[in-house]
């Protein structure tokens, strides 16, 4: 008999080959374009509509003066945040009657006012429903504020002149390299997660062929069930590499090409605590643990399915246990204990994930030796139960043999 | 029996929920025989090959495949052709030889090659570049055959090898079994059709409600029945009558009995000298189809006939 090793090598390679030769390959490389296009375009367009829309416009029905010092006072604030963060002022000529005037422009849908600002900067009036009134004339508040002590330093003569703070730059500020790392923590799970979910349908339908083409027979005669599971997670894992090689040159390259017009090319001197290339070697390891832990998980519950129909219903509670498994790994950054954070790091599905954070943030090494035996032992259990819930199910075998046998491992036994 | 066996199996038992499709099987395959196994759908026949080669487990007993206990370990040495045929419909015929080589441990290239040679002497040269799913069934039959054999096993197992084929095809897949065996391969499969069986196996195991009715040499089934006489005389009584058996029956002028076991030269004696005037004698050993009748009963021999559309037999 053949090593699990070399039978799994064999259904690897003709999987690999097949999948990769094949047109639906070109489409499975366009979908992260397509997604993150789609994503892209939804972001600006959702950015632009909300600015548009989520701004409040504040009419200003007040003599020139009082108009001109809330603009000065508005954008000074404005220069410290931002411009979404204040209401924006438009001025409206006064009419005879100011409150008849206030309701006439609240009415008027084009003129699209959320409130009306009328008085003086002592005697300040804001007319609008109670919804806005309370957000604008909070901020408005503000505006008024800084214009009435702005006018009351000119009085006096004792406006101070303006300062410019001066800089002194060091390498690092802890706060600061606290955040990166999170922000590098959350990134690589974020990473992981999506291109593991991009792979979780082929995952599940993968069985799927051999069942259909009734080629399962032939597999099931010649190598152990291990092997054809264990091969068929090696195939795609690198057919995901594949995908990721192709993905990740093409952001590197992007990335290459503006950084080069920039005249300023290197990684950002704040890196993850175990440096990036200890790193960029854990995300690996550890993206293929998750992949592998996910995938074997996946398989056998595919192959469980008989016809697509039933593929896409397992597809929605598959990706939701996916989710579930992110959003735990992802809600423990940063943490250093507790029930949620032991949960994460033990729990086999969200372990990859927890230490990929793990190594942004803390430089030591030993964890991650543990984690990865952790994580290669479940790999083997779940390709173990898949494999027997397969043999017992679909081939409607008795379950067989021993749980572990390490001898099915290693054996070349010479015939 | 004597010699090594390539099968041995003792007591094999297989329910599937709950209801017994197997029940206490004993096989012994001599190596380097071509053995049949024949019985009507749902008999369980397929189910004893799995059992064989280690795809399902048996719920009791114990089995050896050329020695082993766990089939799995003489799988570079054993080739298997499955009832339902699987191939990749993508691959391309001398990859799909090549690939279920490289399964039982043949290195992927020499099975290419291998592959090629089977292909050009079989006169399938045009097809080594043909996609699986450009070739008619029987085609595809007969390349998943070739990846049965490219490793050179000891042991060639074949389930209902020859269903779905034209006449052409099986002719060629007799020749195939034929030479496979004078190298000396241990070939054992489970045929539709008893002739095939009768053609090319020593040894037959018939099948019946999961049970072996009987298992032995062609010829010793053959042998559980009489050969039949079949009588015309010109006399139609006379002393003659009393040297029939009792079971012996008239239809149309003739006279039909099973041979008596004293043999042929007592009977006709005992008719020339009764004054019987034979016209016509014939004696007719019976087929194997016959002795199916009789083993596996009326209603098994029917059921096979009836998946066969016509004369002998379902396995």
């Amino acid at each position: 008999m053949m090593s699990l090793f070399d039978a799994a090598w064999v259904i690897a390679r003709r999987d690999f080959i097949a999948t990769v030769y094949s047109r639906s390959f070109i489409l499975f490389l366009l979908v992260p374009l397509v997604v993150f296009g789609a994503a892209f375009a939804a972001g600006t367009m959702a950015e632009r509509n909300e600015l548009s829309a989520s701004q409040p416009v504040v009419a200003v029905i007040a003599d020139s003066a009082t108009v001109q010092a809330l603009n000065a006072a508005r954008q000074r604030l404005v220069d410290g945040m931002t411009e979404r963060s204040f209401p924006k002022l438009q001025a409206v000529q006064p009419a005879e009657n100011v409150a008849v005037q206030a309701r006439r422009l609240l009415a008027d849908e084009q003129g699209g006012y959320s409130a009306v600002f009328s008085g003086t900067l002592d005697q300040p009036t804001l007319t609008g429903p109670s919804k806005v009134e309370e957000t604008v004339t909070r901020r408005l508040q503000l505006v008024v504020d800084m214009a009435r002590r702005s006018a009351a330093l000119e009085r006096s003569g004792a406006a101070p002149p303006q300062v410019a703070i001066q800089r002194v730059v060091t390498q690092q500020a802890a706060g600061n390299l606290q955040m990166i790392r999170r922000t590098i923590a959350q990134t690589s799970q974020t990473l992981i997660f999506g291109v593991t979910v991009l792979l979780a349908t082929l995952l599940l339908s993968n069985l799927a062929e051999e069942k259909s083409n009734k080629v399962i027979e032939v597999l099931a005669a010649a190598v152990p069930l291990d092997a054809v599971f264990l091969g068929k997670l090696v195939a795609m894992l690198g057919i995901s590499l594949v995908g990721l090689s192709l993905w990740g040159g093409m952001l590197g390259l992007g990335y290459l090409f503006f950084q080069v017009l920039q005249n300023w090319v290197h990684l950002p001197d704040a890196g993850p605590a175990v440096g990036w290339p200890v790193f960029f070697l854990l995300v690996f390891l550890y993206y293929a643990a998750n992949y592998m832990l996910l995938g074997a998980l996946f398989l056998g519950i595919g192959g469980q399915a008989s016809n697509i129909r039933e593929i896409q219903t397992l597809s929605m509670p598959v990706t939701m246990l996916q989710v579930f498994v992110f959003l735990l790994a992802m809600s423990v950054v940063g943490d250093e204990g507790g029930a949620m954070y032991w949960t994460a790091y033990i729990l086999p599905f969200s372990s990859p994930l927890s230490m990929v954070a793990h190594a942004a943030i803390s430089p030591s090494l030993w964890p991650h030796l543990l984690a990865l035996a952790w994580q290669v032992l479940w790999i083997v259990i779940v390709i173990r139960a898949s494999s027997r819930l397969f043999r017992a199910t679909v081939l409607k075998s008795g379950p067989g043999g021993a749980f572990f046998s390490l001898g099915t491992l290693f054996r070349a036994k010479a015939e | 029996m004597t010699g090594v066996l390539a099968i041995e199996a003792k007591g094999l038992f297989k329910a599937f929920d709950g209801k017994p499709a197997v029940r206490g099987i004993d096989l012994a395959v001599p190596e380097g025989s071509i053995y049949g196994i024949l019985g009507p759908n749902g008999a369980g026949k397929t189910t004893t090959l799995r059992m064989l080669l280690g795809i399902i487990d048996p719920d009791e007993g114990r089995r050896t495949l050329l020695g082993h206990e766990r089939p799995l370990e003489a799988a570079k040495i054993v080739g298997y052709l499955p009832e339902e045929r699987g191939l990749y419909p993508a691959m391309h015929t001398r990859d799909a030889i090549a690939f279920m080589g490289a399964l039982r441990g043949l290195p992927l290239e020499v099975g290419r090659k291998r592959a090629e040679i089977l292909l050009r002497e079989n006169g399938l040269a045009d097809y080594v570049e043909k996609p699986i799913k450009s070739l008619s069934k029987g085609m595809a039959q007969t390349i998943q055959l070739f990846g049965t054999i490219v490793h050179k096993p000891r042991l060639v197992v074949l389930d209902e090898p020859f269903s779905g084929l034209d006449a052409i095809n099986q002719g060629r897949l007799e020749h195939l079994i034929r030479e496979e065996a004078a190298s000396g391969t241990t070939v054992i499969f489970s045929t539709h059709v008893i002739s095939h069986a009768e053609r090319l196996c020593e040894r037959i195991a018939i099948i019946a409600g999961g049970q072996i009715r009987f298992e032995g040499l062609v010829a010793e089934a053959r042998d559980r029945l009489r050969p039949q006489v079949r009588l015309r005389t010109r006399a139609a009584d006379g002393a003659w009558r009393s040297a029939l058996p009792a079971g012996a029956s008239a239809d149309n002028g003739y006279w039909e009995f099973e041979l008596p076991r004293q043999g042929v030269e007592p009977l006709l004696r005992a008719l020339i000298d009764g004054g019987a005037g034979i016209e016509e004698l014939s004696i007719e050993r019976p087929g194997l189809h016959d002795a199916f009748v009789t083993i596996a009963g009326e209603a098994a021999a029917r059921e096979m006939e009836q998946s066969q559309g016509g004369l002998g037999v379902a396995a």
